[in-house]
């Protein structure tokens, strides 16, 4: 913003006394943030805190219940997203929207396509995003496919669209969540030159090294309210936790040992192929036919994968997301046929049916719960059922036991701390913490051998968050094996026993959770490192 | 107000608001059809001048009632589980010629003989229905388009099965073909005892069909097997959520190839009632279409036995005025109109009322979570 | 979403309101019922005498219903004939569209206290029975089908007669000798038909091709009202070469009569002079000429039958000898061929000719 003397005196974006009542989840009280254009204003809090229904908010998305939204000094009030486009606010969000078919151009141009006599005026848009990428440092070709792209460069298309609409204004949701320390580096680089060019930007996180390292301002939020504005200057990364949780911070670190030497679940030589399981033709080992598959050239989501999960050990598997995790759950719940060798207790259940499995002591922490873990339509104790359908208490012969379901659920909602008015309550009232406890809950009873976490404080609340560590770290002291996936490195570093780190479906490392940093973790993750080191 | 109370008042605003609506509709075609509305819609509360006429009208209605609410309840059970079984038309055509047929090639008494039909008929449905649960399992056959297609296959099998292989005997200058007449064993009792109870004349014609009470028990048996049984559960979970369903360990393939068979086996006893209790044989004259009518009922009863079988009541009480329509001089086809409108408004009602109702659900949970929630939470 | 959980209550209440309230209805109606009304059904005699001196003749039409330019237009133009020239009072009522309550609207028609009572179509042979033992003192009759109690009057038809006729006649202007038959329904009724064209097309070509084609199976009605399945029959037979097309279809022929306008080539219609009763002007040159099925002869005579007094348990035949089948001869189209269609016809008459009625 050059000239205009207006905006220069004007905030970019005031939010006032904004209030949104909102059920089952934490609700906005009463925010109040003031964003000085040309700056990097972070907006910070825990998992649940309200961040992302006041990012809605401010997009259009849900209108707040009262309060006002200033842009520029203008008193707007939007009912869509493209209001909020129109008045200048673009919006990157955490999860990508992207078509992976598409060109980068087609993607930017998806939506406000530039026509020439009703066709698409490609050689324009194509002169308007080189000039926009060249003037805001945002690298990326034009004409390659997006599926072809690695997450950081999805993430500067991402950018682009948004500028290309005129946006003046930039809300990024949780933007480091998905990328490795590298690419965050870039990222910021990417933010730094933005605000250079007089822009706006609004930095969702919850990252307090990343907020301290690049905003110019931070509003720190706690249960749905704004609870401070601090200078990123004069405070430090354990003072802003504190601000943000409220109290001590949490860790997940794991004390003592209590790994033992009793194997618990071991998978040798997993391998599933991309394009649909065929089964190992007669005459040929399974050694001998992945050794086929690979020299054919064929794309192998799983590689001859091979570990051992002790009783009382979390092995930890690291990695980005796609490169084989949601497969190798799958392969050991049994609900997708694999090459390879599964054990648990020493009887080969290779063949077993997912029902099977489950049966004999695999539980199973989902990594999406909407989709793999809950009826979102049925009752909490109805949730209790799913899975332990033909286990007690649950069953009793050919019949659902409803009372002592709901006594079991009953359990369930207080040792885990599952804040619901009843068990007769849907699952869908409750907040994503509540519904993850349960979960836990629900998985950990049945006493399990073995526990497949994925994910399990993703989208949770710092209380939930401790309480499932807690449950997890006991669990494992009572000899449980899990098998932890996770995108949070301080949580698998935290936690594990043993860290694995999974690249494009092979295992390519196995590193001491003790003496790994991030940074270096980060560095096997995306393949930049590539020699084994032994534990 | 409790939640109950509330959601049931609601849903009672939701569905007078719906049959209002229905009814400006149907009297806006009725006059665009140069009809009265005010005759129209007396014409469905006409159960004639008689006490024999007005048991007549009833018996009709409930008659009619019976088979709609067998394949309501048939079509319910693939909806449960998102499996949209169109097939239940062909199913239970094919399901009564050969039953119809079986059960007169032998006489026993009526407590063997009836059975007998019974499972033969619910073995046949559920066999046929079969057939495209193993292509979905198999080949990934999309079940809407093999029931379709194996629709026109038990149709046209059906015809000739009752005019080649399975025909009868026939009077001379009768045009009607049909499978042998049941022995009279095989006649399901009436129930006009519940008339003359009550000091009421007896219906004419075949009497109120005794399947009534098998349907009851049907219904009843089915909603025990839904709502409380491992199975049912499965059925719900599958339907609510598959992915979620298949993690917990429910077996997709076997939970098609078992809804589906029963659904084709309750979709069997959809013609019973007619054979049983009136025609004695399948033939030209049986009624088709029931199996497509049988969708908007379990749509209109939202898959619930109890829905289901008000449903088919009121579909029953609307079909009764065919004959009482046209003495008012309106055209029937308003029936039609009447039963589309309502269905559709009625879900459409439902929908409304249902998001009311969670909301304030939702509210409820929120309140009580503020209640109980620590100010701070505990590390 | 959760609304499952509520669709009963919904349709519930709705279903409930009006069981009320039609035993409401019923109830108060019922009191002036006469003490013998909870006799068994079987005796009978429950429904109210009509009013002596007024005739009232009901009808019940078969699946498809009036307006069909067919079948049950026929029957109703014998009806309106009685109306106007016995003075009768009529009331004409057509079934639900899958044929399931035939015996109900005899009921409904017997109790409004309508006597006589003709149903129309083979199909209401079953209920004719039942509702004719029901009631004995009302006359009944059944169109295409064969008296079946004392009470009822059976009007048969020798459409095997009439469409010996139409198929010499189609074989006769068909230069090719390829012509086509359209059933709506394939049952033994319409079967009479297709018997009767074939051997009259054979009797003038031994070699001659007919297409045959039925639009639905034994039991599905809806073949007798689905003009768009005739027109697909038909387009192909005229595709195929096909110059005349002979339709027993009902409704469905409307379908043909737009086919052949279509292939600008002939078709013939069946039980009503379809020539007359289509309304469509492009579609009435197309129509050769039609077989008449005298439908609203037989409905006609029996009232005044009936007037006179006259009771059931017999049946009454229209065949060629008596003009209760024949060719219309609108449009003049067939005047040229005249003498041939009066020599087989009179061959018939005199049995020198026996046409089958079986195909």
């Amino acid at each position: 913003m050059n000239a205009d003397t207006l905006a220069a005196v004007q905030p970019a974006v005031e939010l006032e006394g904004i209030t949104k009542r909102f059920p089952g989840v934490v609700a906005n009280h009463d925010i109040r943030i003031t964003v000085e254009p040309g700056t990097v204003h972070a907006i910070v809090g825990e998992n649940g805190a309200g961040k992302s229904t006041l990012m809605k908010i401010l997009y259009g998305m849900q209108k707040p219940d009262e309060g006002t939204i200033k842009v520029n000094g203008v008193e707007v009030a939007f009912r869509t997203p493209s209001d909020a486009i129109n008045a200048g606010i673009g919006m990157v969000h955490q999860h990508f929207m992207l078509a992976d078919n598409f060109t980068v151009l087609e993607n930017i141009v998806l939506g406000a396509e530039p026509k020439k006599g009703g066709r698409l005026d490609a050689a324009g848009a194509r002169a308007r995003i080189s000039e926009l990428a060249a003037g805001h440092g945002l690298r990326v070709d034009p004409d390659r496919l997006v599926e072809d792209l690695g997450v950081g460069d999805r993430q500067r298309v991402e950018i682009l669209k948004v500028l290309y609409r005129g946006a003046r204004i930039l809300i990024l949701d949780e933007p480091t969540a998905v990328l490795v320390p590298q690419e965050v580096d870039e990222l910021f680089d990417n933010l730094r030159e933005l605000k250079a060019e007089g822009l706006t930007v609004i930095f969702i996180s919850h990252k307090l090294d990343e907020v301290l390292s690049i905003a110019d301002a931070i509003t720190v939020i706690r249960r749905g309210t704004t609870v401070a504005s601090v200078d990123p200057a004069e405070v430090t990364a354990r003072q802003l936790a504190e601000l943000m949780v409220g109290s001590e911070l949490p860790t997940p670190e794991t004390r003592e040992s209590t790994v033992t030497d009793e194997t618990a679940l071991k998978v040798s030589g997993l391998t599933m192929e991309a394009d649909g399981f065929r089964p190992v033709p007669k005459g040929t080992s399974i050694p001998l036919y992945v050794e086929r598959l690979r020299a054919e050239g064929r794309r192998l989501l799983l590689d001859d994968v091979s570990f051992e999960i002790h009783r009382g050990e979390i092995l930890g598997i690291a990695g980005v997301e796609g490169n084989g995790q949601s497969e190798l759950i799958e392969a050991i719940m049994g609900m997708r046929p694999v090459h390879g060798d599964i054990s648990l207790d020493g009887a080969d259940i290779s063949t077993w049916s997912t029902l099977k499995r489950r049966e004999s002591g695999i539980g199973y922490i989902p990594e999406d719960r909407h989709r793999q873990g809950l009826l979102l339509e049925a009752s909490l104790w109805e949730n209790r059922v799913l899975g332990h359908q033909t286990r007690p208490p649950a069953r009793k012969g050919i019949w659902v036991n409803r009372r002592s379901s709901r006594a079991d659920t009953e359990r369930i909602v207080k040792d885990y701390d599952v804040r619901t008015p009843s068990v007769d309550t849907l699952a869908l009232a409750l907040s994503g913490g509540n519904q993850q406890k349960l979960i836990v809950g629900r998985e950990m009873s049945g006493e399990p051998k073995f526990l497949i976490a994925a994910h399990p404080t993703r989208g949770v609340d710092v209380g939930a968050q401790a309480a499932i560590w807690d449950h997890l770290r006991n669990a494992r002291a009572a000899g449980l094996a899990v098998l932890l996936i996770s995108a949070d490195l301080d949580e698998l570093i935290g936690l594990s026993d043993t860290l694995r780190v999974i690249y494009g479906g092979r295992l390519v490392a196995s590193l001491d959770p003790c003496d790994v940093t991030p940074e270096r973790l980060g560095g096997y993750m995306t393949g930049a490192i590539t020699s084994t080191e032994e534990t | 107000m409790p939640a109950g109370l509330y959601r049931a008042l609601l849903t009672v605003v939701g569905a007078i608001a719906a049959i209002v609506l229905a009814i400006v509709i149907s009297s806006v075609a009725i006059i665009a059809a140069g009809a009265s509305p005010e005759a129209a819609f007396a014409a469905f509360f006409d159960f004639g001048e008689t006490e024999r006429a007005v048991v007549n009208g009833i018996v009709t209605m409930l008659n009619r009632a019976v088979p709609l609410f067998i394949a309501g309840l048939a079509v319910a059970v693939g909806f449960r589980m998102n499996l949209f079984n169109i097939g239940v038309e062909g199913q239970y055509r094919i399901a009564a010629v050969c039953a119809a047929y079986v059960g007169s090639t032998f006489a026993a008494p009526a407590w063997i003989q009836i059975p007998v039909i019974i499972v033969v008929a619910m073995a046949v449905g559920g066999f046929y229905a079969l057939i495209p649960a193993v292509m979905k399992v198999t080949r990934g056959v999309n079940e809407v388009i093999a029931t379709i297609m194996l629709n026109y296959i038990a149709i046209n099998l059906a015809a000739f099965l009752v005019r080649g292989p399975f025909t009868g005997e026939r009077a001379k200058g009768v045009l009607t073909t049909t499978t042998p007449t049941l022995p009279e064993s095989a006649w399901f009792p009436n129930l006009n005892v519940l008339f003359e109870m009550f000091g009421l004349p007896a219906p004419r014609g075949g009497g109120l069909w005794g399947f009534l009470l098998v349907a009851v028990l049907l219904g009843i048996g089915l909603w025990v097997v839904l709502e409380r049984t491992r199975f049912g559960f499965e059925v719900k979970a599958s339907g609510l959520n598959a992915s979620a369903a298949l993690a917990s360990g429910v077996s997709p393939k076997k939970m098609v190839i078992s809804a589906m068979v029963l659904s084709g086996a309750i979709a069997g006893l959809i013609g019973m009632p007619e054979i049983l209790g009136d025609k004695h044989s399948f033939g030209s004259n049986f009624t088709p279409g029931l199996g497509f009518l049988g969708i908007a009922v379990a749509l209109l009863g939202r898959n619930k036995p109890a829905g289901i079988a008000v449903a088919a009541l009121l579909f029953g009480f609307l079909d009764r005025a065919q004959g009482p329509l046209q003495f008012a001089n309106v055209p029937p086809s308003v029936i039609m109109i009447m039963q589309g409108t309502i269905v559709l408004l009625v879900v459409i009602a439902n929908e409304i009322t249902s998001r009311i109702a969670l909301r304030r659900e939702e509210r409820r949970a929120a309140q009580q979570l503020g209640r109980n929630t620590p100010v701070e939470v505990a590390a | 979403m959760l609304s499952k959980r509520f669709g009963r209550m919904a349709a519930g209440s709705i279903a409930g309101a009006m069981l009320m309230a039609a035993a409401a209805c019923g109830g108060s109606g019922g009191t002036g019922g006469d003490a013998t009304s909870s006799a068994a059904p079987t005796s009978g005699a429950s429904s109210e005498a009509p009013k002596s001196g007024a005739l009232k003749v009901g009808l019940a039409f078969d699946v498809g219903g009036r307006g069909d330019k067919s079948f049950n237009d026929a029957a109703y133009a014998g009806l309106e004939k009685a109306k106007t020239e016995l003075k009768a009072d009529i009331k004409e009522l057509s079934p639900a569209a899958d044929g399931s309550n035939r015996g109900e609207l005899l009921r409904q028609l017997a109790d409004a206290g309508y006597n006589p009572i003709i149903g129309v179509g083979f199909a209401y042979g079953d209920d004719i029975k039942k509702t004719a033992e029901e009631y004995p003192e009302i006359q009944f009759a059944v169109v295409d089908s064969a008296s079946n109690a004392p009470n009822v009057t059976g009007l048969l038809f020798a459409e095997e007669q009439g469409s010996y006729l139409a198929g010499v006649a189609a074989a006769t202007k068909a230069k090719s000798g390829h012509v086509g038959f359209v059933g709506g329904v394939e049952n033994d009724l319409i079967k009479k038909f297709q018997a009767g064209f074939e051997a009259g097309v054979k009797s003038v070509k031994k070699d001659a091709k007919i297409d045959i084609k039925y639009l639905t199976p034994d039991g599905d009605f809806s073949g007798f009202k689905s003009p768009d399945k005739g027109k697909v029959a038909a387009e192909k037979m005229y595709q195929d070469g096909a110059e005349i097309v002979y339709h027993a279809a009902g409704d469905s022929g409307l379908g043909v009569f737009q086919a052949a306008a279509a292939a600008k080539k002939k078709a013939i219609g069946v039980d009503s002079d379809q020539r007359q009763t289509v309304k469509e002007a492009d579609l009435q040159p197309v129509i050769m000429t039609s077989m008449l099925k005298r439908v609203d002869v037989g409905v006609f005579e029996f009232v005044k039958a009936f007037q006179g007094g006259a009771k059931g348990g017999s049946n009454t035949i229209y065949d060629l000898k008596v003009d209760g089948v024949g060719l219309a001869t609108t449009g003049g189209e067939i005047d040229d061929i005249q003498d041939k269609l009066d020599a087989a016809k009179q061959d018939i008459i005199d049995g020198k000719i026996t046409v089958p009625s079986k195909p």
